[in-house]
């Protein structure tokens, strides 16, 4: 398992923001749906090291990020967009996303190519000596995509990756998950339970800081039957789960 | 994007530190404010002091001063305010978690960026010295680029962006930058508000490049080689602050491992007690003879020893020479003491030769220095007169014309009075037929004299004037009236009557009534 979390909490100030998660997740796509509030992103940013957790157990690709050695390791081996990916206009694509390889200490000969990669991957190949203030959003979006995946991630961490991208655009992101997702585990935060019908093995639902449904889209679909609120299928099953879980 | 180009996948490896660092060297140099702000810097320098320099007279030590006290002025505002803004840059981008996440070790990421700055920071520098040396070199007549003032102002900088870039990166606010732009300045231009004497631990701040009671003093490194001492203790300071501010930026929890902590810690404690220890050798600090502030434990004897030139002569009736670094003095010099010369070649205890010689400093109680020269003015067989140029003083800049003029008033009446024998205990003839010669060279007017006027300052203790200043007698003084009689005479008279009783003029032998 490439993420192992037990009991897990993390508390700012007097709100608990994640209360006592539960999560194992292997190589794969697994999808982490919820309202505004659930506690996704703190969930996501604990998996992501950016901020420890209050209580609880967190081994990610087999090592306790509490120590430094082992949290080094697994933030070389790690993948991580923002829900707000903050950037200096000034950079050029590629020199944002070579920024960002030379960060995780990759080994400098392999990041031109991996730069190179990175960004024909999510699309900007040709517009890769363009200037980060010059980007639209959708393309600045992809801009925090490659630089979350020129390390060829074990754990990559995606917070709200398709927000701000056109349906076609969002189309191949989903491949590119797909294809990524083969080999490591792709923990994808996301509003848009399309996209967890459409990439995700695995889904798990978050509401007030707790997983209150960890299954198969398809088995969210289920849980939606002779619910009348949604306009898809998927909808339907998450907004069952959610009233469900709600007094 | 596409789903099918994906890299082949292997283990992460480690990076070639050098290589990678050298990468992430590259790309801050490109995205670095003070990129921007480096033509502000060296225009703010040029407005401000660039062209004064240029203005004042083509002597190392000069030049090297003035730059040194400009250069880190004119710089400490944008350099450490574009610091700050850089420090700044990963909360003003909101990029602190996606930088945070990342293998590399924060203090790793910061000296990147600090060191980025503080490379731009020291090119536009070197540019200015390179300016201000190379058009220095073209236009001096002799010495060589002073380089401790240059590298002790260089030492500022990494110091100014250090201070800089850990106020952006410890207090992330919109108004740190200006307000770390505006400390940097009057923090540097205040601290040397509170140096009194040449022990004073405050002289160990960067713009002190000099006994600065004194001023830019262009005879300084000159005579004798240009003491190290200050500037070692200011770059040791510098350099400690320096690490201790970098190596405090480490410290914070979070910031990498525990031995990296520690190491932090040992870095700025190491860089405090370099800092300590170069402002408790600062403020051991004592003016020496030649104008320079020796450090005792700093100093090296060796540097006490005087420079070896050969003094470039004119061709007066009494050769002037002068040290070449103030060859380009020699024609106003020799037309403005022609006169005097003229009237005492020849005369029996006349100076064979008039030469330049060093300035003797000596601390006095307060900010007082005195200034002048060691042993008699007249010295040596054939006796050589030596004297202090104006120019080789501190003070104002002076055009060629006030430099004449000051050499005439000045150095004039002290040679003359060195063969009259005039100076304090003289007798009035001695007065009188000094007066009388200098009516003659026209150093003093004849008519136009106020009572009890000085017209002459003669710095070199030890010389013939009364209390250092040539006082013209009162006219109808009974004094005024013998100069006045004895100047009157025809220069074959005059001369011939010197020949043949100037000695006994010397030893006071002579009274008023027995002048011509």
């Amino acid at each position: 398992m490439n993420v192992e979390i037990t009991g897990l909490t993390r508390r700012f100030g007097r709100t608990m923001a994640v209360a006592g998660v539960d999560l194992r997740a292997g190589p794969g796509v697994f999808g982490l749906l919820g309202p505004n509030g659930a506690g996704k992103t703190s969930l996501l940013r604990i998996m992501a090291t950016a901020i420890p957790p209050t209580s609880g157990r967190l081994r990610l690709l087999g090592r306790d990020p509490r120590s430094h050695t082992p949290r080094r390791e697994i933030r070389r081996r790690l993948g991580y967009l923002p829900q707000n990916l903050g950037y200096s206009g000034g950079f050029t694509v590629a020199e944002f996303v070579e920024y960002f390889a030379l960060l995780k200490e990759m080994p400098a000969a392999r990041i031109p190519l991996a730069v190179a990669a990175a960004v024909d991957r999510v699309g900007l190949g040709d517009r890769s000596k363009a200037r980060l203030r010059t980007l639209s959003g959708g393309m600045l979006r992809r801009v925090g995509i490659a630089q979350a995946i020129v390390n060829d991630p074990e754990l990559l961490l995606l917070d709200e990756p398709t927000a701000g991208l056109d349906p076609e655009q969002r189309m191949t992101f989903r491949a590119l998950l797909r294809d990524l997702g083969q080999h490591a585990t792709i923990v994808v935060s996301t509003h848009l339970v399309e996209d967890v019908g459409a990439a995700c093995a695995q889904v798990a639902l978050m509401d007030q800081g707790k997983i209150i449904f960890h299954g198969t889209p398809g088995e969210l679909t289920a849980r939606g039957a002779g619910h009348d609120t949604g306009d898809a299928p998927l909808e339907r099953g998450y907004s069952a789960v959610l009233a469900a879980a709600r007094p | 994007m596409t789903a099918t180009s994906a890299p082949a996948r292997s283990a992460p490896v480690t990076s070639r530190p050098g290589l990678s660092t050298a990468r992430l060297l590259r790309l801050e140099l490109r995205h670095n404010a003070m990129l921007w702000m480096m033509p502000v810097a060296v225009a703010l320098f040029w407005v401000t002091a660039g062209r004064k320099i240029m203005a004042t007279p083509p002597l190392w030590s000069l030049r090297a001063a003035n730059m040194r006290l400009s250069a880190v002025l004119a710089f400490a505002s944008p350099v450490a305010g574009a610091a700050a803004w850089m420090g700044l840059r990963e909360s003003r981008r909101r990029t602190i978690d996606l930088v945070n996440i990342t293998a590399r070790p924060r203090p790793a990421r910061l000296f990147a960026t600090w060191a980025a700055t503080t490379c731009w920071a020291l090119v536009a520098y070197l540019a200015c010295v390179g300016v201000v040396y190379g058009v220095t070199a073209q236009q001096a007549t002799w010495g060589g680029p002073l380089w401790w003032p240059a590298v002790a102002a260089g030492a500022a900088l990494p110091a100014l962006t250090a201070l800089g870039f850990a106020a952006g990166t410890l207090v992330p606010s919109r108004f740190t930058a200006p307000l770390v732009a505006l400390a940097a300045f009057f923090v540097l231009a205040l601290s040397t508000q509170l140096i009194n004497g040449s022990q004073s631990y405050w002289q160990v701040s960067p713009i002190v490049a000099w006994p600065w009671e004194l001023g830019p003093d262009p005879g300084v490194g000159t005579f004798y080689a240009y003491l190290p001492d200050l500037p070692i203790a200011q770059v040791m300071f510098l350099a400690g602050l320096t690490v201790a501010v970098l190596g405090a930026l480490a410290l914070p929890t979070g910031a990498g491992a525990r031995s990296v902590r520690r190491s932090a810690v040992a870095v700025t404690a190491a860089g405090l007690l370099a800092a300590g220890t170069a402002v408790a050798l600062a403020g051991t600090g004592r003016l020496n003879a030649h104008g320079m502030i020796a450090i005792p434990a700093l100093h090296d004897a060796a540097s006490d020893r005087p420079l070896r030139y050969t003094p470039v002569c004119g061709h007066t009736a009494i050769p002037v020479c002068l040290n070449p670094a103030y060859a380009s003095y020699l024609p106003a010099t020799e037309a403005a003491l022609t006169p005097v010369l003229g009237q005492i070649a020849g005369l029996p205890g006349a100076p064979a030769r008039i030469s330049q010689a060093a300035a003797t400093y000596r601390q006095e109680p307060g900010n007082s220095v005195g200034i002048g020269l060691t042993g008699p003015a007249t010295s040596g067989s054939p006796p050589v007169f030596r004297m202090i140029l104006p120019a080789q003083l501190p003070g104002p800049a002076t055009t060629a014309s006030e430099q004449a003029s000051q050499v005439r008033s000045t150095i004039g009446p002290s040679i003359v009075a060195s063969v009259t024998g005039d100076g304090p205990g003289a007798s009035r003839a001695q007065h009188a037929v000094t007066t009388a010669l200098l009516m003659d060279a026209r150093v003093v007017p004849r008519h136009l004299l106020a009572p009890g006027t000085p017209v002459a300052r003669n710095s070199a203790p030890g010389s013939a004037l009364a209390g250092g200043r040539y006082v013209a007698p009162p006219p109808g003084s009974p004094v005024f009236a013998a100069a006045k009689r004895f100047a009157a005479l025809p220069a074959s008279v005059r001369r011939a009557w010197l020949t043949r009783h100037l000695a006994a003029l010397r030893a006071g032998h002579i009274r008023l009534g027995q002048l011509p």
